[in-house]
């Protein structure tokens, strides 16, 4: 199986919308639409991710449509950049391939009072202590550790269990999605593969796309709310993406395993055995969830962790500590993850599982599930783009609710292979190349570097102008990444 | 031999063989070398062994790789020198645990085997198999 086009139908239906209708596969439930502008669909067409937004319609329960981002791109069985909401009242199902294997993969956003000009001359340094203290790559294990009781308490509480450790605060978790917590998590559900896989693991970036960026805020698109964010022009902040680590892979491995035959015993037929699926209602459903919400809980504990041990080090280098700094943490977001939410679909109110396979939650204004200090901006929405070019800050706008489940993109997507990129790196430094743009790189391998260059993405300004003009999310800040780490 | 093909987001192993054992052995060798340069055993290496049962092929090799990533992850090993063995009702596999601070250059973490496009064919007179892995 190779990289093949899509040579499906793609019919426009809107200025940023291209419908795959119902008709194309006997078994799709609904149209899949995928939300892109005209140069974006061309290189979405290159692969089978619009075959995948097809074959997810095929779910039970599906409500609407099959979704996809533009920072669509072929993924394993769900596309990433997927949505889709299941309603267990029509028998809807629950797809651990909707989640991934990386369940809660997310990014925060961490601000400092710091401007660009203080941080640059001591940036070299900084960006090595980084490196030194945030374990990141194959088989560097955490400075936390938690025995076999914590760690349930540690998935069954999320965030929370950390504030009694002094590793977290109120404030961030009010900033965090869901508080840092799913309440349906079951720690007895996890495997003590998962446990053994995981518990080592907490606080610790891993590799592939996982990063931590010493950014710099570099445009303000809305002013307003880049000061209800605490963001101005120049400012340095943070950014981290990783997400449940070895946990959470486990997690989705058992349950998948869990599933194999399940399909047949539901009736479900299904064009690929990555969308494994069971009725939300089920036993083999139930015991998924409660497993994803542990696995979901580990992982924002992990981004806690790393945010703290980021702290740490800015404390260490600037000489104050991290309140002095400013570091607070402005928002996190998770983007592989199900959630339980109520949705106005065909004119009532309706409680669905919203599937979000590398796309973000971006709830509008008023929504109650925001921050009161942000509820008059809608939801902090965080878009990594690669780590030459930028990444986003956006908020939510209720042509996300309209459209989309309160959803927008949560990348830039990537436009290269791994293969092809590392091919694309022959006989080239990829560390000298990023160090002529203004940013210091370390990594643990120049292969992490190569897979991850510039290129290998699209550009992610084109993606945040797509869900900015399309109303599901509004543009607030641009930040240009001057330090980075990676695994 | 092994290969890698092209996926958007993760890596594609294509394993080609003129045995099963060579093709799960093979396809083993492949996996690790996504996550480390090629390793040999030292003083602080150890042998491990796996054994994973089921009847379809292409679920078999799922399994199998499975295990291997398990073992690496959990014990923070680079796995090598792999032996396949049928046994009723599946296989057994041996290999050699080298630590990953003696493993020299690592790579990327592997985090797991999809179902995605998984294949295992017996085509005239080679065996073939596909993986897709997410890195």
């Amino acid at each position: 199986m190779g990289k093949q086009a899509y040579s499906g139908p793609l019919e426009r239906v809107g200025e940023f919308v291209w419908r795959i209708p119902r008709s194309y596969k006997s078994g799709m439930r609904v149209d899949g639409l995928i939300y892109a502008s005209e140069k974006l669909i061309e290189q979405i067409r290159h692969d089978q991710a619009p075959e995948q937004v097809a074959n997810v319609a095929f779910l039970p329960g599906i409500q609407h449509a099959s979704l996809a981002m533009p920072d669509i791109h072929w993924g394993y069985g769900f596309t990433i950049g997927g949505v889709c909401a299941t309603d267990p009242e029509e028998g809807g199902v629950i797809s651990p391939g909707g989640v991934g294997y990386d369940i809660n993969c997310g990014v925060r956003l961490v601000r400092t009072r710091l401007s660009r000009s203080e941080v640059e001359p001591v940036l070299e340094r900084l960006v090595d202590a980084l490196y030194r203290r945030v374990p990141a790559g194959v088989g560097r294990g955490g400075a936390f550790r938690f025995d076999a009781k914590e760690l349930c308490r540690l998935m069954a509480e999320g965030t929370r269990f950390l504030v009694g450790r002094g590793l977290a605060s109120e404030a961030d978790i009010a900033h965090t999605e869901a508080h840092g917590c799913l309440s349906g998590a079951d720690p007895d559900l996890v495997s003590a593969r998962a446990v053994e896989r995981g518990a080592a693991q907490c606080g610790t970036l891993g590799s592939g796309n996982h990063f931590l960026e010493v950014q710099v805020v570099d445009e303000v698109c809305d002013e307003p709310a880049a000061r209800t964010l605490g963001l101005a022009p120049d400012q340095v902040c943070v950014m981290i993406h990783s997400g449940s680590r070895g946990l959470g892979y486990q997690v989705c491995d058992d349950a998948l395993r869990d599933l194999r035959g399940v399909p047949v015993k539901y009736g479900i037929q299904l064009p690929d055995a990555q969308l494994a699926c069971a009725p939300v209602e089920s036993p083999e459903g139930r015991r998924y969830l409660g497993a994803m919400c542990a696995a979901g809980n580990f992982a924002w504990c992990n981004r806690q962790l790393l945010m703290a041990q980021t702290r740490d080090v800015f404390a260490e280098v600037f000489g104050r500590s991290w309140s002095e700094l400013g570091m607070s943490l402005v928002y996190d977001v998770a983007h592989n993850i199900a959630k339980h939410e109520l949705h106005r679909i065909g004119g009532r109110e309706r409680r669905v599982w919203v599937h979000r396979k590398g796309a973000t939650r971006a709830f509008p204004p008023g929504h109650p599930e925001i921050p009161a200090d942000y509820r008059a901006i809608g939801q902090p929405v965080l878009i990594p783009g690669d780590m030459g070019r930028a990444s986003w800050v956006l908020v939510g706008q209720p042509g996300s609710m309209e459209q989309t489940f309160g959803t927008t993109c949560h990348g830039a997507g990537r436009a290269m292979s791994r293969t092809a990129a590392l091919r694309a790196s022959h006989g080239r430094r990829i560390d000298q190349e990023l160090r002529e743009r203004g940013v210091v790189a370390r990594a643990q391998s120049w292969r992490g570097l190569a897979e991850e260059q510039p290129a290998a993405y699209k550009n992610v300004d084109d993606v945040v102008e797509v869900v900015h003009r399309a109303g599901l999310s509004r543009k607030v800040a641009r930040m240009r990444p001057i330090g980075v780490i990676k695994g | 031999m092994y290969e890698l093909f092209d996926h958007t987001a993760d890596i594609g192993l294509r394993v080609r063989s003129a045995d099963r054992e060579d093709l799960f052995r093979e396809a083993a060798t492949g996996l690790f070398s996504l996550i480390a340069e090629p390793v040999r055993g030292g003083p602080s290496s150890c042998p491990v062994e796996i054994e994973v049962r089921g009847e379809r092929l292409d679920l078999l090799l799922f399994d199998w790789l499975s295990e291997w990533l398990y073992l690496s992850d959990r014990d923070r090993t680079i796995l090598c020198d792999f032996e396949v063995e049928w046994v009723e009702g599946g296989l057994r596999g041996r290999a050699t645990a080298v630590p990953m601070e003696e493993a020299g250059a690592l790579l990327r973490e592997v985090k797991a085997i999809t179902y995605h496009g998984l294949r295992v064919e017996h085509a005239g007179t080679e065996w073939i198999a596909e993986v897709i892995v997410d890195v």
